[in-house]
């Protein structure tokens, strides 16, 4: 084999590949303007179905328009970021079904970054787009405090919510090295993760309070980040350093995915001929 | 017909096959459930006991997600593109010389899909809804009922439209670009995203003169007793004969076009 490459060196290629992939893409220039147009479209009904709640009632939860967009505006561009750059997991499942997962393992490239980057898609330019128009709308209607604490709060809280849809999309992947059955059911924190990280936590009951503060640390992609901003107490009575934890969970959740990822890899028989 | 009806039969059993799959949908329907139904009670936090706040009251729009949540297995509001992959493969021509009406024979598989839909997925889901949260239930018989059969209605409209953008495909033959365009069409403007009677009145009644609410919007008013049993029937069957009619001439034109592919 030859001498691995180093993180730098793998990056490198993953960015040559993404690059070649969205070319290739670009050569369907019709279908690639309605892709980015549609996912703009879909993403602006449900921020229209946002100002339409508003619309009806004042608050939510004691939240008003402008706080609820910032969650949305944080959740949407960490998911839109995060989705891209591991749609390719969306096509492990199919790979080991036909015996193509073979063509990853064989490549001098982390297997992960290989099985990431083996499609690339831009649709989600649409809702990222849509999130800076959403986050840009909340800056406008709260009050913050600005100081460079909190402008490194708000980057930090979208970079860590990047590597948690990150590390969640991968998960999906994960259990298709077992089974096919039911991976579905992972929507319910990918998608669900993302729709409950535009609503403020403390609206939620206890149990799935739990599950996505603890187990999959969405909370801090939004929710304490969002308290953090508008110098509001946490309802649930946390104190103020909590949201510093977040980095640390999240850092936790991802380990333990890149654990199952390899355990995955290794559990994996061709099923090609 | 007999043949109608063994194709509807062959796609109810199908749903039996999958437990893993289904019990996975049921889960992930209910997780969403439960969101949705705190998210809309947040909303009403602040409001009197018993508001009613465009048209609903707190316990309405709990009792409005689980149905939602319910119909997203029989009705379909996103994703389905087998005509597309049979574009794709080349299945289509056998599809196509089967001495079948070829609408009917994708329409009774969907329906029977749709039946077994609402024993697998839906029955559990709205079971799981009930357990957790205090819902509206019909307030008569005659409701309930009215309710089962405004389903299969649904059901149609919903297939049509599915339909129609996968005859997009002999044009196009790829999904990608539309597939947002039917999540558009099905999620929002059939009342699945939010109760159409809440967004502002010019987009509100944009939307209810389009057909797609006969979807999910017209089956909850159906169930929570906000429009007349025949009125709400009468627009659905209204919507599904025009639907049909309109994939009817969509299929006359995509027929003239078919590519083959594969061999």
């Amino acid at each position: 084999m030859d001498k691995p490459l180093t993180l730098a060196g793998e990056l490198r290629i993953a960015g040559k590949i993404i690059s070649i992939r969205i070319r290739g893409q670009m050569t369907y220039r019709s279908s690639f303007i309605m892709q980015i147009l549609s996912n703009f479209l879909v993403n602006f009904a449900e921020v229209l179905a946002l100002f339409a709640m508003f619309y009806q009632f004042d608050t939510m939860g004691g939240w008003t328009l402008g706080e609820v967009a910032l969650l949305h505006g944080m959740s949407m561009i960490a998911f839109s970021l995060g989705d891209t750059l591991t749609i390719g997991m969306d096509q492990v499942a199919p790979q080991i079904r036909n015996g193509e997962f073979d063509r990853v393992l064989t490549r001098p490239l982390s297997t992960w970054i290989n099985a990431a980057t083996s499609e690339v898609s831009v649709r989600h330019m649409g809702q990222l787009s849509q999130g800076i128009l959403v986050l840009a709308f909340a800056l406008t209607q709260v009050s913050i405090d600005w100081n460079i604490a909190r402008v490194l709060m708000l980057i930090g809280a979208i970079l860590t919510g990047v590597a948690l849809f990150m590390a969640l999309f991968t998960v999906e992947a994960i259990f298709s090295f077992w089974t096919v059955n039911g991976v579905e059911a992972i929507n319910a924190f990918t998608y669900g993760g993302s729709d409950l990280a535009q609503f403020p936590m403390h609206v939620f009951g206890r149990t799935l309070r739990f599950l996505f503060i603890w187990i999959i640390p969405v909370a801090f992609v939004t929710y304490y980040p969002a308290l953090y901003l508008l110098d509001k107490p946490d309802p649930l009575g946390m104190p103020g350093w909590f949201v510093l934890l977040g980095p640390l969970i999240t850092g936790v959740f991802c380990c333990v995915v890149a654990w199952g990822w390899n355990q995955g890899i290794r559990h994996y028989r061709s099923t090609g001929s | 017909m007999r043949m109608y009806y063994e194709l509807a039969k062959r796609s109810f059993q199908q749903q039996f096959a999958y437990r893993a799959a289904t019990l996975a949908g049921i889960f992930t329907n209910s997780v969403f459930g439960v969101m949705l139904s705190s998210v809309y009670l947040a909303l009403y936090w602040d409001q009197a006991e018993n508001a009613s706040v465009g048209g609903f009251t707190a316990q309405q729009a709990v009792t409005y997600t689980w149905i939602g949540q319910t119909l997203i297995g029989p009705v379909l509001f996103w994703g389905w593109w087998e005509i597309i992959s049979s574009i794709r493969d080349g299945t289509v021509v056998m599809d196509m010389l089967k001495p079948m009406d070829y609408f009917r024979y994708w329409l009774c598989r969907d329906l029977g899909r749709g039946a077994g839909k609402v024993l697998t997925r839906a029955l559990p889901t709205l079971l799981v809804g009930a357990i957790l949260f205090d819902l509206v239930w019909p307030e008569n018989w005659q409701r309930a009922v009215a309710f089962l059969i405004s389903v299969p209605f649904a059901v149609t409209v919903s297939f049509c439209l599915r339909f129609m953008f996968n005859l997009w495909g002999f044009w196009l033959l790829d999904h990608r670009g539309v597939s947002s365009l039917v999540i558009l069409l099905s999620g929002v403007f059939s009342g699945h995203l939010l109760p159409i009677s809440w967004y502002p009145p010019a987009i509100r009644d944009f939307i209810n003169v389009l057909p797609f609410r006969s979807m999910m919007m017209t089956p909850v008013e159906i169930w929570l007793g906000q429009v007349s049993i025949a009125l709400g029937l009468a627009m659905q069957v209204f919507w599904s004969v025009v639907m049909i009619g309109c994939c009817y001439l969509v299929l006359h034109f995509a027929e003239r076009k078919v590519v083959v592919q594969g061999g």
